[in-house]
């Protein structure tokens, strides 16, 4: 009800009926218009940042997993391959020796057996030598007997036999 | 492309546009006391400067007077609702008179003196012989505004200076933050990232209230309260600033606004109360049965006197930095009043020095005083909705146990 | 002597005694909250935050002070 300028402190109904109903309708089409869209535009950007990132340190962490898990089966199979090559050699080793062995058991056999058959030849031979030979003594005592004549005679007799002997 | 470019653009041209605003605003403060000291030879009054008023001023260009509506109520005791463009269409059209004032003297003294000129004044504006120039200029007036014969005014929903501010910085809030939604609703900043000065500028504050201000203290009920504490910490903010502004006024720097917004505090505090609050009030728990009776009128009483230092501190911070660079300027007259115009001179560059930098002082303040009335409310509501499962001696504990009350 | 000349001295002495009390306020509180976060620097954010709501109510009351004052300078 001033004319034109008011008290600092004085009080003034028709401003404060103004402000507040004015200040209410500010406050519900900010809320309605303004601050709805904005606040949720803004929390779905940071879910957004969130999820991506939380995505990414899935991948990552996948990504490690994966290399971590190459590295792994690169290392099993090299130590896989080494175990095979170790196995085919002491295998091919193994299979040397054997064959060795068995061709100087084979060996031994045969030279066994040779052996054996050499003494029996020997021993069959000896046998028909000894045979021969009383044969031969027999067969010279007989023609001694028969020629009994002089002692010479039996003397050359024996002589010739005994060098035809040893020219035989 | 030329994206690179324009941030830089926007950057010089603030800057430059923020040191011109400056100098005007330091030179049309300095233009009130020119006008009045070489005009009238008075005082200038620093505290007229900062009340309300029924006019815009442009000094040194002529006031702009703003429409006048009354609720009156009639001789045979009928209400009716009149409306005028301005205060002295008022006079001149509505046989409104005026009870003058005289100044370091009380009304009820000059009671029959004030009425005869009211009285002479209303008999002289019906016969529309009167000048503008004549006797006492209308604007220059100071005094009660009377209702025709009879009639008395019963309500005065004038549009005032403060209130032409008010609404204009709200009109400002409500314009940006449409705007604002628009871009994010297009998707802007929703999936992408704030594109640009404005909406990087307004996100941060928004986002500044939301996390610095609103989630340390209401914690998970944060996105219940923060419309209103948006609300509140940008109109606060708008207004603070547009007193800053050359020819503009500090809505804030009005009472009735200020008691205004700490009710919407108070009374948002006093709806979300809890079971445990109103018990803290009336019954506080943990504390001697014999206490309890004197602790509930001081309790009550906090409950009032809460929402009144919220407004009492918003009012009086923004109406003193203007009362200060008001005074620093009107150093110069006095001096120069006092000592000769030579005094004056010397005297305008300190006062000028001191009166920038109070100017930058009140830039922080607007934003200091914008962020403590919005933390303050965000504290009041907290301790309202906050639930206490156990007795006091373990609230001690359970605060702890809050992670937002520490966040 | 003029009754409203007392006033004004009151309304002077009190908005001096009202600066005295705030800022002997706000400097008891800044000191050492200043230290605090000298000392703890990770905890600086929370006790800005703390220290601005404790001025802010020195302040209030201070205020509340000068308004005293203000009504008796323009009675």
């Amino acid at each position: 009800m001033i004319v034109f300028a008011a008290n600092l402190l004085a009080p003034d109904a028709g401003l404060i009926f103004w402000i507040a109903i004015t200040f209410g309708a500010l406050l519900f089409l900010l809320k309605k218009f303004a601050w709805g869209p904005i606040t949720s535009a803004l929390s779905t950007r940071e879910e957004t940042i969130h999820e991506s990132l939380a995505q990414a340190e899935k991948a990552l962490a996948e990504a490690k997993q994966l290399q971590a898990d190459n590295t792994k089966d690169r290392r099993e199979a090299e130590a896989q391959a080494q175990a095979i090559i170790r196995e085919a050699r002491e295998e091919a080793e193994r299979l040397r020796t054997e064959e060795v062995d068995k061709t100087r058991t084979q060996i031994q056999h045969l030279q066994e057996s040779a052996q054996a058959e050499i003494e029996r030849e020997k021993d069959n031979a000896l046998t028909s030598l000894r045979q021969e030979v009383a044969d031969l003594a027999i067969r010279a005592a007989e023609k001694i007997l028969r020629e009994n004549l002089d002692a010479d005679r039996q003397k050359k007799i024996v002589d010739n036999f005994l060098g035809d002997l040893s020219k035989n | 492309m030329n994206g690179r470019k324009t941030p830089v653009d926007y950057n010089m041209m603030i800057k430059k546009a923020s040191i011109f605003l400056l100098f005007v605003q330091l030179a049309f403060m300095a233009m009130p006391p020119v006008v009045v000291a070489s005009e009238e030879g008075e005082d200038f009054d620093a505290l007229h400067h900062s009340a309300n008023a029924y006019y815009l001023d442009f000094s040194p260009f002529p006031k702009v007077e703003l429409p006048r509506i009354f609720v009156v109520q009639y001789e045979d005791g009928s209400y009716g609702l009149e409306l005028f463009r301005s205060t002295t269409s008022a006079i001149r059209n509505g046989h409104y008179t005026v009870e003058v004032l005289h100044e370091e003297s009380g009304a009820d003294s000059t009671a029959t003196e004030s009425h005869s000129t009211a009285t002479e004044l209303g008999a002289a504006t019906t016969d529309e012989t009167l000048d503008d120039d004549a006797a006492i200029p209308l604007s220059e007036l100071e005094g009660h505004l009377l209702a025709p014969a009879g009639g008395h005014i019963v309500l005065d929903l004038s549009i005032s200076r403060h209130l032409f501010f008010a609404w204009l910085s709200m009109g400002i809030v409500l314009f940006i933050m449409i705007r604002l939604a628009g871009m994010y609703k297009r998707g802007i900043g929703r999936d992408t990232a704030p594109r640009g000065l404005f909406q990087n500028l307004f996100e941060t504050l928004i986002m500044f209230v939301r996390d610095d201000i609103a989630r340390p203290n209401l914690g998970d009920k944060s996105d219940k309260y923060l419309p209103y504490l948006l609300t509140a910490f940008f109109f606060i903010l708008t207004s603070n600033l547009l007193g800053l502004m050359p020819f503009g006024a500090t809505a804030t720097s009005n009472l009735m606004v200020t008691v205004v917004l700490a009710c919407f505090t108070f009374v948002i505090t006093q709806l979300g109360g809890t079971k445990d609050y109103w018990m803290h009030i009336f019954w506080p728990p943990g504390i001697p049965t014999f206490v309890k009776p004197i602790l509930m009128p001081v309790e009550l009483l906090g409950i009032f006197t809460k929402p009144i230092a919220l407004a009492i501190r918003l009012f009086a911070n923004m109406t003193a930095g203007h009362l200060v660079i008001l005074s620093l300027i009107g150093l110069i007259f006095s001096f120069a009043n006092l000592f000769g115009s030579g005094a004056g001179f010397g005297v305008a560059p300190v006062s000028v020095a001191f009166a920038l930098f109070v100017y930058l002082l009140e830039l922080l303040v607007s934003f200091i005083q914008a962020y403590v009335f919005t933390m303050l409310s965000a504290l009041f509501i907290s301790m309202a909705i906050q639930e206490h499962h156990h007795d006091h001696d373990e609230a001690h504990h359970e605060s702890s146990e809050h992670p937002a009350a520490h966040a | 002597m003029d009754p409203s000349a007392l006033a004004y001295l009151g309304a002077g002495l009190g908005a001096g005694l009202v600066a005295l009390g705030a800022g002997l306020g706000i400097g008891k509180l800044a000191g050492p909250a200043m230290e605090g976060s000298a000392r703890q620097p990770e905890a600086a954010g929370d006790i800005r935050t703390s220290m601005i709501i404790a001025a802010a109510l020195i302040e209030g009351v201070a205020l509340f002070g000068l308004v005293i004052c203000i009504i008796l300078a323009i009675k």
